[in-house]
C-alpha cells in the first residue's frame, strides 16, 4: 500500500441527533500510519464524527472511505472486521468481566486462537499491569488501567486504524503522558494508524502529525500539528496561552480567525 | 426641567418662515440659515427641548440578559447631563474633545449628547480600531477624555497610555472584570454620575445654561473619515451641519414619532450616526441597541423596525438567505415562491417605471403578499417596514427591485461625512432604480467638467480638523463640495454615481473603465461577498473575489466538494468554477474591454478588526491591490 495514500477519507459527512445537526458537513483524510488529531470544544461534534465512521450512527450525507472502499452505512461489525477500531470516550469496559475476558471480547471477531494468545501477550506487553490484573473484574480497575484496558481491547482486533475518543478523559496528568507515550510506541512499533479526538490540545498536539480543529460540526482549521501548535488563535483557545494585558489579567479573548 | 424649555429662543438669529413636514416644525427654504426645527437651532437645544416634550416615553430600548428594556427619554436628559456636568467637574472646557471607544449602545448616545451639551465635541472611535489608530486618533483630535466600553477597549489604552499624554481622565461603561482596578486616571462611568450629580447640587442651572450658550456655527462633532490612503482625516461638523441634516433627512425620509428603528452600524460612522443619534432627536424615532454585531439580523426580527438603514452587504444577506432557503425548499415551496415574486416583480416593475399599477397586477399581489410575501418579511424582521434604505456603498439595482418585489420599498441614498450625512436621497414617492436620488432640500448640486460631483448647502462641513491644506483640496473657495464621486444628473435632477473619481480604472488599451459598475453586479451573486476589479495599465481586467462563506460551503456541501477549512474551500476547483459561471454570467452584460478575463479568490476569512475592510465592510481597493499583490501578478504574467 501506497504510503502516503489516505487509508481514512471522509468527505462531507452530515450526521444528526434527530433534528439537531452534529455534524455540518466535515471532510477530512488520514493517511497510513500517522496520527490525526481532531481538536475541539464541548459539542464541536468530535465524538459524533467518530461514532459516524465506526458504524454507530449512519450518516445523513456524505462518505466514508477505508482504503479505497466505501464503508458508510455499513453495521459497526463490519467495520470492525475490515479494520477500523473506536475506543470509546468514557473507557466503555465490561465491568463484570475480567481483565483478560474484556480482551478476549476485544478479539470477537477473530477465530484465530492461537494469534489472540499471542496477541494478548502483545496487549500485557505494552500494558504491563493489566498482566498483574488479569484476573480482576475489570470493574475493580483504576481509571488509568481501564483505559489501557480499552486500547488494549481495541488492539485485540487487529486494527489498522484506532479511533480513540478522549483517552485523557478523567486521567491525571502523569497518567495521561504514560498513555500517550504507548500510543506512541503503538503507533511506531505496530504501524496502527490514529485518528484521536481530544481536548488535551497540547498532549494531542505533541502526539499527532496532522491536526484539524472543529468548531460546531465545521472544521475551521487543517494543518500539520507543528504549525497548528504555532497558531495564535490555537495558542490562546486550545493551548491557554495567555497574553497578559497591562493590568496583569485579561478577561475578554481575542475573535477568532483561523489563520 | 421646564427652565429647559425657557432659553430656547432667547439667543440666535430670528427663525426664517417655518414650516411642518410630518410633524415636525422647520425652516420652509432649506437653502438658507439659520436652520431651525421646532424652535431649536442647535442640537443640543433641540436635545433639551424632546426631553422636556417627551420625557416618559420610551427614547432607547437595549436587551438586558435577553429581555428588552426600554429607556426613557427622561433617562436620556438624566444621565447625559450628569455625564456632562461630570466632564465640566473634572475641568472640561467648551470646545475641548471627548473621544467615545465602544459598540453601539445607549451610553454612547449619552455621553455622545451630555458632552455637546456643555460645548464638548465628541469624536467616535471604531471598536475594531488598533491600539496604534486609538493613539493616533486621540492625539489627532486632541481628546481630553476618553470613554470606553469595557475591559476589552480599556487595555487597548493601557498598552499605549503613555503615548496620550493629552488625555486627563477615561471612564469606562462597564465595570466588569474590572472590579479591583485602581488607577487615578481612570474612573467608571457610575463615579462619572456621582461627580456629575454632587456638580448638579452644587451649580443648578448650569447644564442649561451651558446648552443656551451653543450656536449653529459651533463644532459639535469630529467624524473620522476612514483613510483608504494615509491617515484618516478628522471631519468637523457643526450644529447648523447637524440640524440641516436632521431637517434635510426628515424631508427626503420621512419618520413618525414612536417608528422603531434599529441601531447597529457603527455610531463612529456618520450614516448610523445621523440616523440614530440625531434623526431620531428630530422625528421622535425609538432606538433598539443590538445586542452584538453577530445578533443583527435575530434583534431586527424581534424589533421589526418601520424603517431600516443598513449598507448593501446587509441586504445582500438578506436577500442570499432567501435566495438559498427558497431553493432548499419543497416543490410546492419553490413554486409558491417563483410565482409571488413574479407577481411582486410585475407590480415593482410598473412602479419603478413610474406606472399606475393595474386593478389586476394589484389583486394578483395582494394575494401572493397574503399567501407568501408577508411571511417572507415577517422571517426578516420587515413586516412593518414601510421603507428600507441603502448607502455607505452602491448597490445593484437588481437588489433594488428584488426588495420592492417582496414588498419592502428600498431607496438609495448618497452622502459622505463631508456632507453631514445624507446628500442625496430616493424619496419614498419619487424614486428612480439605478440613481440615489434628487438633492436634499436646500442644498445645490453640480458636475465639475471633469465629471466630478459637487455640493453646496447647509451640510457642507467647515474643514477637516487641524488641516487647511486637506480642507482646501477639498472645498473650493466659494463653498463647493468635491465630494471625490464621479456622476451624472438627469433631466429630472436625479443623480446616477459611476464611479470615485480616484477609482477609475484605466486600462493598458486607453479605455476608462469604472469599476464599481461592475463589482456592483458580482456582488447581487449570493456567493459572492465583495469583490475589487484590477486593471489599472493592465492589458485586461480582472477580479479578486472575496467569497460569501456560508453560501459557499452549503453550494460545496450539497455538491459533495469535499472541504475542510476555508482556504481549502477557496482552493476547491468546483468552487473556482462556480465564481467563473458567476463572473460570465456579469460579463455578458459588458463590452469586451469591460469583461473579467481572470480572477482570483481571497482564501483568507477577512474581518472587521483587518486593514482589508472599511467600517462598513467594504474592501479597500487600493490596499487590497498591494496586498494581495502575490494572487494579482500570476494572472497578468
Amino acid at each position: 500500500m501506497n504510503a502516503n495514500a489516505p487509508i481514512l477519507k471522509v468527505e462531507n459527512l452530515e450526521s444528526y441527533y434527530g433534528p439537531i445537526m452534529a455534524i455540518r458537513g466535515v471532510s477530512l483524510e488520514v493517511n497510513a500510519g500517522k496520527i490525526v488529531t481532531v481538536l475541539g470544544a464541548n459539542g464541536a461534534g468530535k465524538t459524533t464524527l467518530l461514532r459516524t465512521i465506526s458504524g454507530v450512527m449512519d450518516p445523513e450525507k456524505g462518505e466514508i472511505w477505508f482504503d479505497g472502499k466505501p464503508i458508510h452505512g455499513l453495521s459497526p461489525d463490519v467495520i470492525v472486521r475490515r479494520g477500523i477500531v473506536h475506543v470509546p470516550e468514557g473507557r466503555e469496559i465490561f465491568p463484570l468481566l475480567t481483565v483478560e475476558e474484556n480482551l478476549i471480547m476485544g478479539a470477537y471477531v477473530r477465530s484465530d486462537h492461537a494469534a489472540i494468545a499471542s496477541d494478548i501477550e502483545l496487549v500485557f506487553g505494552y500494558f504491563p499491569i493489566l498482566r498483574e490484573r488479569r484476573r480482576q473484574t475489570a470493574g475493580m480497575l483504576s481509571g488509568g488501567q481501564q483505559q489501557m484496558l480499552a486500547i488494549g481491547r481495541g488492539l485485540m482486533a487487529r486494527p489498522r486504524v484506532m479511533l480513540l475518543d478522549e483517552p485523557s478523559l478523567g486521567l491525571s496528568p502523569l497518567l495521561t503522558q504514560e498513555i500517550f507515550a504507548i500510543l506512541r510506541r503503538l503507533n511506531d512499533e505496530q504501524k496502527v494508524t490514529m485518528l484521536l479526538v481530544e481536548q488535551n490540545a497540547q498532549i494531542a498536539l505533541d502526539l499527532a502529525d496532522h491536526g484539524y480543529v472543529m468548531e460546531l460540526g465545521r472544521i475551521v482549521m487543517s494543518d500539520d500539528a507543528a504549525k497548528l501548535r504555532a497558531s495564535k488563535d490555537i495558542q490562546t483557545f486550545y493551548l491557554g496561552v495567555q497574553e497578559d494585558s497591562v493590568r496583569g489579567q485579561r478577561r475578554w479573548k481575542q475573535r477568532k480567525t483561523w489563520r | 426641567m421646564n427652565q429647559a424649555l425657557n432659553f430656547i429662543s432667547v439667543n440666535g438669529a430670528a427663525e426664517p418662515s417655518q414650516a411642518v413636514f410630518d410633524g415636525v416644525r422647520m425652516n420652509a427654504d432649506m437653502s438658507k440659515g439659520p436652520y431651525f426645527v421646532d424652535g431649536a437651532d442647535t442640537v443640543v437645544k433641540l436635545f433639551a427641548k424632546r426631553c422636556a416634550d417627551l420625557g416618559a416615553q420610551t427614547a432607547h430600548r437595549e436587551k438586558d440578559l435577553g429581555i428588552w428594556r426600554a429607556y426613557s427619554w427622561a433617562d436620556y436628559w438624566r444621565n447625559a447631563r450628569l455625564i456632562g456636568l461630570g466632564l465640566m467637574s473634572l475641568g472640561f472646557n467648551r470646545g475641548e474633545v471627548v473621544s467615545i471607544l465602544a459598540e453601539d449602545r445607549k451610553e454612547w448616545l449619552y455621553t455622545d449628547l451630555g458632552a455637546q451639551c456643555v460645548g464638548g465635541v465628541t469624536s467616535g472611535i471604531y471598536t475594531t480600531d488598533s491600539p496604534s489608530q486609538l493613539t493616533y486618533l486621540v492625539n489627532d483630535s486632541d481628546s481630553r477624555f476618553l470613554f470606553v466600553e469595557n475591559d476589552e477597549q480599556l487595555d487597548k489604552y493601557l498598552s499605549v497610555r503613555e503615548k496620550m499624554p493629552g488625555l486627563a481622565k477615561v471612564i469606562v461603561y462597564d465595570r466588569e472584570g474590572l472590579h479591583d482596578l485602581t488607577d487615578d486616571k481612570i474612573i467608571f462611568l457610575d463615579d462619572l454620575y456621582a461627580i456629575g450629580e454632587a456638580f448638579l447640587q452644587a451649580n443648578p442651572g448650569v447644564f442649561e445654561a451651558e446648552i443656551a450658550k451653543s450656536k449653529p456655527e459651533d463644532v459639535t462633532l469630529l467624524v473620522y473619515t476612514s483613510g483608504t490612503t494615509g491617515m484618516p482625516k478628522g471631519a468637523m461638523l457643526n450644529h447648523a451641519n447637524v440640524m440641516f441634516g436632521l431637517a434635510s433627512f426628515h424631508r427626503m425620509i420621512p419618520g413618525q414619532e414612536g417608528d422603531e428603528i434599529v441601531c447597529f452600524l457603527p455610531l463612529s460612522h456618520i450614516l448610523e450616526r445621523s440616523w440614530s443619534a440625531y434623526g431620531p432627536i428630530g422625528n421622535m424615532a425609538v432606538v433598539n441597541f443590538v445586542e452584538s454585531p453577530q445578533t443583527v439580523f435575530e434583534n431586527m426580527r424581534e424589533v421589526s423596525p418601520h424603517r431600516m438603514v443598513a449598507v448593501p452587504r446587509v441586504w445582500e444577506k438578506l436577500y442570499s438567505t432567501v435566495a438559498i432557503l427558497a431553493k432548499e425548499s419543497t416543490p410546492l415551496g419553490r413554486f409558491a415562491y417563483a410565482r409571488a415574486l413574479a407577481a411582486g416583480l410585475k407590480r415593482a416593475d410598473r412602479q419603478i417605471a413610474g406606472k399606475r399599477v393595474g386593478p389586476f397586477t394589484a389583486l394578483s399581489f395582494a394575494l401572493w403578499d397574503r399567501l407568501v410575501l408577508g411571511n417572507l418579511r415577517r422571517m426578516l424582521g420587515l413586516e412593518r417596514a414601510r421603507f428600507a434604505l441603502t448607502g455607505a456603498a452602491p448597490i445593484s439595482p437588481e437588489l433594488l427591485r428584488w426588495f420592492r418585489a417582496i414588498g419592502v420599498p428600498m431607496l438609495e441614498g448618497f452622502g459622505q461625512t463631508e456632507s453631514s450625512g445624507l446628500a442625496t436621497a430616493n424619496r419614498p414617492d419619487s424614486f428612480r432604480l439605478g440613481t440615489v436620488g434628487t438633492a436634499v432640500p436646500g442644498m445645490a448640486m453640480r458636475i465639475s467638467p471633469e465629471g466630478e460631483i459637487l455640493l453646496k448647502g447647509g451640510n457642507v462641513f467647515p474643514g477637516y480638523w487641524k488641516n487647511p491644506e486637506k480642507t482646501a483640496e477639498t472645498v473650493t473657495p466659494d463653498g463647493w463640495l468635491q465630494t471625490g464621486d464621479i456622476g451624472e444628473i438627469d433631466a429630472n435632477g436625479f443623480l446616477k454615481i459611476t464611479g470615485r473619481s480616484k477609482d477609475i480604472i484605466i486600462t493598458a488599451g486607453g479605455k476608462n473603465i469604472t469599476p464599481a459598475e461592475i463589482e456592483n453586479r458580482l456582488k447581487f451573486s449570493p456567493y459572492v461577498t465583495d469583490a475589487v476589479i484590477i486593471g489599472d495599465c493592465r492589458k485586461f481586467l480582472s477580479a479578486l473575489v472575496m467569497i460569501d462563506q456560508e453560501n459557499v460551503e452549503k453550494f460545496a456541501q450539497d455538491k459533495r466538494i469535499p472541504f475542510n477549512d476555508f482556504a481549502s474551500l477557496c482552493a476547491a476547483p468546483a468552487v473556482k468554477e462556480l465564481i467563473r459561471s458567476v463572473i460570465d454570467e456579469v460579463n455578458k452584460d459588458f463590452a469586451r474591454v469591460e469583461q473579467i478575463k481572470d480572477f482570483r479568490i481571497i482564501d483568507v476569512l477577512l474581518t472587521a478588526e483587518d486593514d482589508e475592510l472599511t467600517a462598513t465592510m467594504k474592501l479597500k481597493r487600493s490596499f487590497v491591490e498591494k496586498k494581495y499583490k502575490a494572487l494579482i501578478e500570476p494572472m497578468y504574467s
